[in-house]
């Protein structure tokens, strides 16, 4: 295929996914690596690498609108870091080393099942709108992880308090793994931690997630790129069209049914992760 | 809310707009870099093929700082693309070095002690861990 051809489906495919994931808050990562290892023939570090370009350039365009409403929780945020940062290091040193083994087939077929993981999380949030009966632990207490914001909604100021620590640090480390082993940003998992554990609202679950997202992915990125896994002409016109794409969604479509989207865009991430999984099996 | 008293209470607004600045800076460099450095490149490589593009890794050779000083002062575009890619993960982790000040003017030390750990982390992947598995 031509370059300059090559490099504009990579845009056109950038550009939905950002789009897609801004209004579905799945992140870019699970539309992109799949459609990047499936239809461009992209190999599996090079394909992470390139994964993980695009949520960083997702959480930047995005994350001003979060800082802006004071919705992102920097303490809760950065607190949680030291559990995800490793992950994503250990994740992406391990998708260097089995690709280096020669088991890309088997790292297809666990994205397919992380796809797959990741769609129940998608359909429906069961996270509490507001909380209530939070009985922050003692780390919490501790370092102060509780805060307050504005709901527009509501009209009012909502207190919150963060709960059981221990078990969304493991979580958070799970997350980070799964990021920097497969390109992804693991926002589903994130939410996961951040609404069930630290029993946070889902306004700043969302928030402190996104911004998350974007330092987990900087780790697995650090390791990729720098040992030679991101190819600027992959991932340079899939970074942009993202951005370009994650705008869109954020600014100019807020408005549109997120249900829709997920109803239209679910079945698509379904027969992505069936895809991978049967090129992992050796299948046509 | 008697743990509000002992809570260190919001960050201060500064926190927020640095941040944010941060961000848009950071975002809007990285993507100036890539987008004029992609259609540089296209227009000087006219003949390519996703084939070539996808079996060889065109910045190899510009991933150490040395390399890629003396690429950029060639004119290299390959070193151009390099520090695009590398202005769009420096974003984040000036975010947290943000975070480091931020938490330290507020009087909260274990939290610029993780913030600090966060950090070291994050460039120990580029600067150690990534270099050692290439």
């Amino acid at each position: 295929m031509d370059l300059g051809l090559f490099v504009l489906l990579l845009l056109v495919t950038g550009g939905i996914a950002g789009l897609v994931g801004s209004l579905t808050g799945l992140g870019g990562g699970v539309i992109v690596i799949p459609i990047l290892v499936v239809l461009f023939g992209v190999d599996f570090p090079t394909a992470a690498g390139a994964g993980l370009m695009t949520i960083l350039a997702t959480s930047s365009t995005t994350g001003a609108a979060y800082l802006r409403e004071r919705l992102t929780d920097l303490r809760i945020g950065m607190f949680l870091e030291i559990a995800t940062v490793p992950g994503a290091i250990v994740g992406s040193v391990a998708t260097v080393f089995l690709a280096h083994a020669n088991l890309d087939d088997a790292l297809l077929i666990a994205l397919g099942l992380v796809l797959f993981a990741i769609v129940p999380g998608s359909i429906s949030r069961r996270g509490e709108e507001l909380p209530s009966g939070v009985v922050p632990d003692a780390r919490s207490q501790r370092l102060g992880l509780e805060g307050r914001y504005h709901d527009s909604a509501l009209g009012r100021d909502v207190d919150y308090r963060a709960a059981q620590t221990d078990p969304a640090l493991g979580v958070m480390f799970g997350a980070g793994v799964v990021s920097g082993m497969f390109g992804i940003g693991g926002g589903v998992f994130k939410v996961l931690a951040l609404e069930r554990f630290l029993r946070l609202p889902m306004k700043v679950a969302t928030a402190t997630s996104n911004f998350m997202i974007g330092v987990t992915a900087a780790a697995g990125a650090g390791v990729l790129l720098a040992a030679g896994y991101v190819n600027p002409l992959v991932a340079a016109p899939v970074a942009i069209g993202t951005a370009a794409g994650a705008y869109l969604g954020s600014r100019i479509l807020p408005d549109l049914a997120n249900r829709t989207v997920r109803l239209v865009f679910l079945p698509v991430l379904v027969l992505l992760a069936i895809e991978v999984i049967l090129r992992g099996l050796g299948l046509p | 809310m008697s743990a509000a008293s002992a809570a260190p209470g919001p960050l201060p607004e500064a926190a927020y707009r640095r941040m944010t600045i941060v961000l848009r800076v950071g975002l809007g460099v990285a993507l100036a870099i890539l987008g004029g450095g992609l259609v540089a490149y296209l227009g000087t490589h006219p003949d390519a093929t996703s084939a070539q593009a996808l079996a060889s890794n065109p910045i190899l050779g510009y991933l150490g700082l040395s390399g890629l000083a003396a690429g950029l002062a060639a004119g290299s575009l390959e070193a151009y693309l390099t520090l695009g890619l590398l202005a769009l993960l420096v974003t984040p982790i000036l975010r947290v070095v943000t975070g480091i000040y931020f938490f330290r003017a507020h009087g909260e030390r274990a939290m610029s002690a993780i913030t600090l750990a966060v950090l070291a982390l994050l460039l120990l992947a580029l600067l150690v861990v990534g270099p050692l598995i290439r």
